[in-house]
């Protein structure tokens, strides 16, 4: 026996929903196969219902990231290259991203979490120019993001592009703790042994050195005085191929394999 | 696993970015840092191991293809690829042959502990937090059904067979409580 409010909520039934409970339930994932299709055909056409789409995606993000983490079997990666028309096996070696170290010191420095805008403008490198120090090409502009409140701490980035255009390193320069976080997209070991020096190249002067910079895990370079006075937009990062032996250099020696100008700080 | 609970947007927006490249380097590490999770995402969705990694499989050629539609100023990095996997994921389970059927759902009770496991990240720690106090708002029934709605992407008449309620009851139940939800959470 349904009491009133039973009778009232069946003949809510009839009323088609309106496109913001119709979005809702999209993302609640309630509608059959059919539904599905409808809705995905109009985010795809409809920007206003795209848009209320993304709301309620954002509303319920906090479960959606609330799942456990499982690792897959060893057989997807390779089956997700044969898709995509690869080689089964790549020459990267995704590996050396598990580090918990790493993750973990890049979050340190990520504090203000949805830093998100700021990889805007990492979308279009272009060509990078031979390896003269002075005279630098930027390889990506880097944008400032847009004022969302949460974001307020975003800082920009400064792209460390290899000769093929592909970045070597994301370098996060943070002034106010004198702080630099160096993220490596992984790469091989020299062939030679030498390991990878960061120098920072400011305006028309001579290269700094930083230091040793890893090429296969994250992590953050104290700066010292001299190169925090030198720190200044117009300079360039880069990083050089040197013999272990009597790091930091005075000067570089060995081959630039990355390099990015510092566009805003 | 909590150990590989990677949460910084940021890298991961980062790696986006050199994907929406063409960098496979950046692709591999992608993956290598968010698989595990956008793999837990789908299995909450598809019970079946081996249906949720085919899935995987699908929402990474789906990532490689479209990273350059991810708009960072928009949403979170993790949130767009999760929200990816969820989809395909349910795709998938409409498209199953025969739906297997699952627990009946008991509408009455108190509010099963369905909730996601703790979070690294304190970010993502609150949403949540505030999602669920919206929840905990709403009405018992309409607690049980969003909760089993979003965490196993039961249709409209799944949750009225298994809950034993009309259909237009679940309907009307869970688009007020949706709305209630929205209203809540934009306070």
């Amino acid at each position: 026996m349904n009491t009133p409010i039973e009778q009232f909520d069946d003949g809510a039934e009839q009323i088609p929903p309106s496109d913001e409970v119709r979005a809702g339930e999209y993302v609640l994932g309630v509608l059959d196969a059919d539904g599905r299709r409808s809705a995905q055909a109009r985010i795809a056409n409809e920007s206003g219902f795209a848009a209320l789409v993304h709301e309620w995606e954002q509303r319920f993000s906090g479960w959606l990231m609330g799942a456990p983490v499982v690792t897959p079997g060893a057989h997807v990666w390779p089956r997700i290259r044969s898709r995509l028309g690869w080689s089964p096996v790549a020459s990267a070696r995704p590996g050396v991203w598990n580090s918990v170290a790493f993750w973990r010191g890049a979050a340190l420095l990520a504090t203000a979490a949805s830093v998100a805008a700021i990889m805007i403008g990492l979308q279009s490198p272009g060509p990078v120019a031979p390896p003269v120090p002075a005279v630098v090409q930027a390889p990506a502009a880097v944008v400032q993001p847009a004022p969302v409140a949460e974001e307020a701490a975003a800082r920009p980035v400064t792209v460390l592009a290899r000769d093929d255009g592909n970045a070597g390193w994301i370098a996060r320069i943070d002034t106010a703790t004198g702080k630099l976080l160096m993220v490596p997209v992984p790469s091989p070991a020299d062939a030679q042994g030498r390991v990878n020096e960061l120098w920072l190249i400011p305006d028309g002067q001579a290269p700094l050195s930083l230091g040793f910079v890893s090429n296969e895990k994250a992590h953050t370079i104290v700066m010292p005085a001299s190169v925090r006075q030198a720190l200044a937009i117009g300079g360039t990062l880069a990083v050089t191929l040197e013999p272990e032996q009597g790091i930091p250099h005075a000067a570089p020696s060995g081959p630039i394999v990355a390099k990015g100008g510092i566009q805003q700080i | 696993m909590a150990e590989l609970d990677v949460m910084d947007h940021d890298a991961v927006a980062a790696l986006l970015a050199q994907v929406a490249n063409g960098d496979q380097g950046a692709f591999a590490s992608l993956y290598e840092s968010t698989s595990g999770r956008l793999l837990g995402i789908c299995l909450r969705v598809l019970s079946d191991r081996a249906e949720a990694e085919d899935v995987l499989q699908e929402v990474y050629v789906t990532v490689w293809n479209k990273a350059s539609n991810f708009d960072a100023g928009r949403a979170r990095a993790m949130t767009w690829l999760g929200t990816i996997a969820r989809n395909r994921a349910i795709d998938r389970l409409r498209a199953l042959p025969a739906p297997y059927s699952r627990a009946s759902i008991e509408i009455a009770e108190a509010t099963p502990d369905l909730g996601p496991t703790p979070a690294a990240h304190a970010e993502i720690a609150d949403d949540r937090i505030r999602l669920n106090v919206c929840l905990d708002k709403l009405e018992p029934r309409r607690q049980v059904l969003i909760r089993t709605a979003f965490f196993e992407g039961a249709t409209y008449e799944e949750l009225a067979s298994r809950s034993g309620s009309p259909l237009g009851s679940i309907k009307s139940w869970i688009r007020r409580g949706l709305m209630q939800l929205r209203a809540c959470l934009e306070q």
